[in-house]
């Protein structure tokens, strides 16, 4: 290894920059590469293959605990100094962003425009890189793989790369931005994206009401309206809007749109279901249940399943918001004691959201645990027999296997 | 082949293969005419299973393959090169589930995209992609093409509403992607698979999401004098932040040749373009909308705007922009359907630039397209079998590609790049950006048997990047 850190550092420069073990996501991190171009990015990646020392891409580290735990990575590789300066497109509605820029920074560049970005998932300080190699989501938003229009992606080889463009509809080539959004840096660094953006409604309400017992009036509720954000949250998790609701579940009805629309909706929905105004926090608690906590599941099922998958993780002792209309519930468990006990704990919560996803006929996925639990697990789903063409995926992209090592599905 | 022959009419009967000239005479070109290639033979599986069964055989003859749905495609990525074989999934045309409650429905390669739409109707659903070729093209032929329509504008192309696939691949292994919730384990295989122009596999079965009918539907047609000033409208209402479901611009000639046809639909010969917009959602937004609409096309120079006032009047404005492919057909035997994008805001300029190439080539060239998309469709009216007005076609299409991605636009936005336009690719991409996409090709294609000559161009890379590929992309030039 210290021949390989040698070579680096001749090849790399001071951007090769060793320190003392940096414990991070279960590895002990010797040395961090903090590139300030793509093209260094690039160039940073081909050192590393050549060198076959694996690295830890990070963005903001929100998302950190959300793949399966690294093995043989020793070096950092931050994406966060990734901050080209910004194409904004306003007439157009696209925008094209930096891997390192933080959507904070990107809601403030596009604040005044009549364009916003469509990404809101949970978490200071979260990148735009970070954001789409995870595929990070938010409650209002759907997948970010539908706004992605292009993107520049860094190679493990060293040479940098890029799919799609700048326009609004392409189908010039293979789609490479579906393969990369959600690749958990396993494939390759997304160094640049662009974006298609989405226009601000004229107005946008956010409603609470108790959740209906009858679970397939939730869904009908959830589809009656030009609902942006849909939700049915536990009170341990929102304990603002459940109170409002006058409830143990709320429903947490997000309206966003025309004026009209939604004055429309926001009266039937009272009429309907009794709601109200709901407190200013409602939306920060939906996303506070999806990313904070610290052993936390996804599962994603047909909408139908929500109820059945919501009963399921509640009686594994999982405190649950579910997005009916999405067919995702996230399930949050509270941490044990001791740390032997956590492991078991683990153990048990996991086989519980396997069987519960299983019996739903969906996927599941660890969003949040600690390393030392998710150390040796595969967190990221059901091993299904898409596992072949998978690995056959990250040793084409990633023959030395230095991107991530361990962490993508079916590495653990 | 005999046996290769032999061995698929054993897989099919003798009524699912093809093999006679005259039987193979058809599929030689798909809707793209001037790109043709005669397979060995068409076969017609009934199941997944006779996939898998015929995908085999030809791997054990070391025979290429190509599937197809209606060939209706326009970049010729449904013709077989190589003398492969074309597996025709046009008779696995059963939709085999609707379930309205989780607005999903479960086909199979063959159906017609219209005839999901009608089938699902009943639940107050549809199936937003609507393809110009709806009435006739398949949704395995969607999926490999990633196709768009008038409505992707809204609703977004293929790729937006496809949860999950069957897939044959090209070793004949059954692989299941994604999963009906739309959220599956690791890498985004749907995603990557869609689009890939049926050079990854074969599709058997399509899990889509449907979309519920709009609580209300308006239709605006502007009259403009000239299509600049139509362009400038759609830039306004794109700025704004409206989204329709649809913007489309049909130009003069267009007009002229719907109005002399069977698809006449009123519309004044003297007007330089119409634009047609729709608009949809809830009730109480869409009023609201329509007269910002109209407000857009009054200021960018509209000589009229009319709206819609029932449904025959909104199948009337859209019969000028659907029936155009159609009415076009008198004006030359053969039409060269062009596909290209530019960034919104630049329609007015590449417009005029596009309108110029085609009189510098003497060519009738006329444009009905996708407006708020950018997606232009510069329709080139010729016989091919005058060598010189063909050649001055190519070089006409050529120059226009090219201004298209000098403006930042590419070279397909929905028709695919297949043997049309492989040459073209590197106008967008490097060869390393080719390469990045060979190694998709090679995790599923290792030998680059499933329709060989495809969207790669025929230079070295992409025959010397795989050592385990056959060749069948190797160069013809080098």
């Amino acid at each position: 290894m210290s021949d390989a850190f040698e070579q680096l550092a001749r090849e790399l420069g001071p951007q090769f920059e060793r320190h003392a073990p940096l414990a991070l996501e279960g590895a002990a991190l010797e040395a961090t590469l903090r590139p300030r171009s793509a093209e260094a990015c690039a160039a940073a990646l081909g050192a590393l293959s050549r060198a076959g020392v694996g690295a830890l891409i990070t963005g903001g580290g929100t998302r950190l605990a959300s793949a399966n735990a690294p093995c043989r990575a020793r070096v950092r590789l931050d994406t966060t100094a990734l901050r080209e300066a910004p194409e904004l497109d306003l007439d157009e509605g696209v925008a094209r962003f930096s891997a390192g820029t933080t959507l904070a920074e990107i809601e403030a560049q596009l604040a005044g425009s009549i364009w916003q970005l469509p990404f809101d998932p949970p978490g200071e300080g979260g990148t735009l890189g970070g954001a789409l190699a995870s595929a990070a989501l938010g409650p209002s938003f759907s997948h970010p793989r539908d706004v992605v229009l292009g993107l520049g992606i860094a190679l493990a080889s060293g040479v940098l790369v890029k799919s799609g463009g700048r326009v609004v509809k392409n189908v010039t080539g293979y789609d490479l931005n579906k393969l990369f959004v959600g690749s958990n840096g396993g494939l390759g660094v997304i160094t640049s994206a662009w974006i298609r953006l989405r226009p601000r409604p004229e107005r946008v309400d956010v409603l609470v009401a108790p959740a209906p017992q009858d679970p397939a009036l939730t869904l009908a509720a959830a589809r009656a309206f030009s609902a942006r954000a849909v939700a049915v949250i536990d009170a341990a998790l929102a304990p603002q809007s459940c109170a409002a609701a006058g409830s143990a579940r709320a429903f947490v009805l997000e309206l966003a749109g025309d004026e009209a629309a939604v004055r429309a909706d926001r009266a039937a929905f009272a009429a309907q279901l009794g709601a109200s105004d709901a407190p200013a926090g409602a939306l920060a608690e939906l996303r506070a249940a999806q990313g904070s906590g610290a052993v936390r599941f996804r599962v994603a099922a047909l909408p139908s399943e929500g109820e059945l998958l919501r009963g399921s993780l509640s009686a594994a002792g999982a405190s649950t918001l579910v997005y009916p209309t999405r067919g995702l519930v996230y399930a949050r468990f509270d941490a044990s004691a001791s740390s032997n006990a956590d492991a078991s704990a683990f153990a048990a919560q996991l086989g519980a959201v396997a069987s519960a996803a299983q019996r739903a006929g969906g996927a599941w996925r660890v969003e949040a645990a600690p390393a030392a639990l998710r150390s040796g697990q595969e967190v990221l789903g059901a091993r299904d027999e898409t596992l072949a063409l998978q690995r056959a995926l990250k040793r084409a992209y990633d023959p030395r296997g230095i991107l991530n090592p361990g962490r993508g599905f079916g590495e653990a | 082949m005999s046996d290769l022959l032999a061995e698929l009419r054993a897989i099919l009967g003798a009524g699912g293969v093809l093999a006679r000239p005259e039987e193979l005479f058809v599929y030689e070109a798909d809707g793209l005419t001037h790109h043709t290639a005669r397979p060995s033979a068409v076969v017609l599986p009934r199941d997944t299973s006779e996939v898998q069964r015929c995908v085999r055989a030809c791997r054990k003859h070391g025979v290429p393959f190509v599937p197809r749905g209606a060939g209706t495609g326009l970049s010729g990525g449904a013709v077989a090169c190589h003398d492969g074989v074309v597996i025709e999934c046009a008779r696995m045309n059963r939709v085999l589930r609707v379930d309205p409650d989780n607005r999903i429905a479960v086909v199979q390669p063959g159906v017609v995209n219209a005839d999901l739409s009608k089938a699902v109707a009943k639940h107050g659903l549809f199936y937003a992609p609507d393809p110009s070729s709806q009435q006739s093209c398949t949704l395995g032929g969607n999926v490999a093409e990633n196709s768009g329509g008038p409505h992707t504008l809204k609703y977004g192309t293929t790729t937006n509403h496809v949860l999950a696939l069957e897939v044959v691949l090209p070793d004949g292994e059954l692989v299941r992607l994604g999963n009906a919730s739309g959220f599956a384990s690791g890498l985004d295989l749907v995603g990557a698979f869609v689009g890939s122009e049926g050079t990854l596999g074969i599709v058997t079965e399509i899990t889509l999401r449907l979309v519920p009918h709009p609580e209300r539907v308006e239709t605006l047609l502007g009259i403009f004098s000239d299509v600049v000033s139509a362009c400038r409208a759609v830039g306004a209402i794109i700025k704004s932040g409206l989204v329709p479901s649809a913007l489309e611009i049909v130009d003069q000639r267009t007009i002229r040749a719907v109005e002399a046809s069977v698809y006449a639909a009123g519309m004044p010969t003297d007007a330089g373009a119409i634009l047609i917009v729709e608009l949809d959602g809830p009730s109480a937004a869409v009023a609201a909308q329509v007269e910002r609409a109209r407000a857009h096309c009054s200021d960018a120079g509209a000589r009229e705007v009319a709206v819609a006032r029932d449904a025959a009047e909104r199948q009337r404005f859209w019969r000028a922009r659907k029936g155009a492919f159609g009415a076009m057909g008198r004006l030359a035997p053969d039409l060269y359907v062009h596909d290209a994008v530019v960034p919104r805001a630049k329609l007015p300029e590449i417009l005029e630039q596009v309108c110029a190439i085609g009189d510098k080539y003497g060519l009738r060239l006329s444009n009905v397209f996708h407006a708020g998309d950018g997606n232009l469709h510069p329709n080139i009216s010729f016989d091919r079998r005058d060598a010189d007005e063909l050649a001055r076609v190519i070089k006409a299409g050529e120059e226009i590609l090219r201004i298209c991605v000098e403006a930042g636009g590419v070279i397909s936005g929905e028709h695919g790049i297949g043997l049309e336009k492989r040459e073209y690719i590197g106008l967008v991409f490097s060869e390393a950006d080719l390469a990045a996409m060979a190694l998709l090709r090679d995790a599923f294609d290792p030998e680059r048997v499933c329709n060989p000559g495809k969207i790669f161009p025929t230079t070295r890379f992409c025959a010397e990047s795989n050592p385990k590929a056959r060749g069948y992309d190797r160069v013809e030039f080098e």
